[in-house]
């Protein structure tokens, strides 16, 4: 990738954190609010990801150890839901 | 001419990497589940707490919304370090990894005077537990920001006379570097919206 294809990335990211922003202030429940919220910051990471730390593309013997990693991160939250699902969707903010 | 560590340059053909490249990214998958263990145990007391703060009229979205600017833009003048070192332009290196240098320490300027602003009003890790887990989470990653600034200095400087003996060494030492840095503006852009704006 060239100068240009990572300014525009760069670019993509700026507007994705305004869009955040924006969509934060517009004060909508907190389900939408955060799965946008995290919908937004997962699509920022991706391109992060993909494009500067250049895992597109990327040997095998690296997607390998982090597909593990993803799984084991996720089974983090799988085990908080596991147990607090029952309330999960409880106290919203202020409330 | 070559120090003690083997395929530093050359790819070993058994993981078809140099052996930078992949410890970098083993590193990285302890540094997700350290920022995971911190992440589940935020959404563990959150979705448990019988009330939370409005976390937006707590801590200050402008000063986080300027951070995260600052720390893309950072990831971008790194990025754009090693495309210069990769075109032998050292100049172009260098500037762009000057300019990394001045973005993460301006990050950590701002972070000081959040910190600041909270401790005069009397909000501190043991205030709640919405405090203590944005101290805890923002304080980790601010270290990860110092450390990278104290390796990213390294190749600026000191470590930059490895470009006129080692250039390929040195260029995948930029690149490793840039692994990292990318990676802590990863975390910021999940502990932006977690802390701040949800």
């Amino acid at each position: 990738m060239h100068v240009r294809g990572y300014l525009g990335i760069f670019g993509a990211l700026l507007v994705l954190t305004v869009i955040t922003v924006a969509v934060s202030s517009l004060q909508l429940a907190v389900g939408p609010t955060v799965a946008l919220g995290l919908t937004i910051a997962a699509a920022k990471a991706t391109l992060v990801v993909l494009f500067f730390m250049h895992l597109k593309g990327e040997k095998p013997m690296v997607m390998w150890p982090l597909a593990l990693t993803v799984f084991l991160f996720a089974a983090l939250f799988a085990f908080i839901l596991w147990t607090e699902g029952d309330h999960i969707v409880g106290p919203s903010v202020g409330a | 001419m070559h120090g003690t560590l083997p395929y530093t340059t050359e790819i070993r053909p058994d993981t078809g990497l140099t052996n930078p490249k992949l410890g970098i990214w083993l590193f990285l998958a302890s540094e997700v589940m350290l920022f995971g263990s911190l992440f589940s145990s935020y959404a563990l007391l959150r979705s448990a707490a019988a009330a939370w703060p409005d976390q937006s009229a707590v801590l200050s979205v402008p000063l986080a919304t300027l951070n995260t600017i600052i720390l893309i833009t950072s990831s971008a003048t790194m990025v754009l370090s090693l495309v210069g070192i990769r075109a032998q332009r050292f100049d172009r290196f260098r500037l762009h990894m000057g300019l990394t240098l001045a973005l993460g320490a301006a990050f950590l300027v701002v972070k000081v005077f959040e910190y600041a602003d909270k401790f005069a009003h009397g909000l501190v890790p043991a205030t709640d537990n919405f405090l203590g887990l944005y101290f805890t989470m923002t304080g980790v990653h601010a270290l990860h920001v110092l450390i990278g600034m104290v390796v990213n200095a390294y190749l600026l400087w000191p470590g930059a006379r490895m470009w006129r003996t080692e250039p390929q060494r040195f260029t995948n030492r930029v690149e490793v570097a840039g692994i990292y840095w990318h990676f802590v503006d990863v975390v910021w852009i999940f502990l932006f919206p977690v802390l701040y704006l949800l």
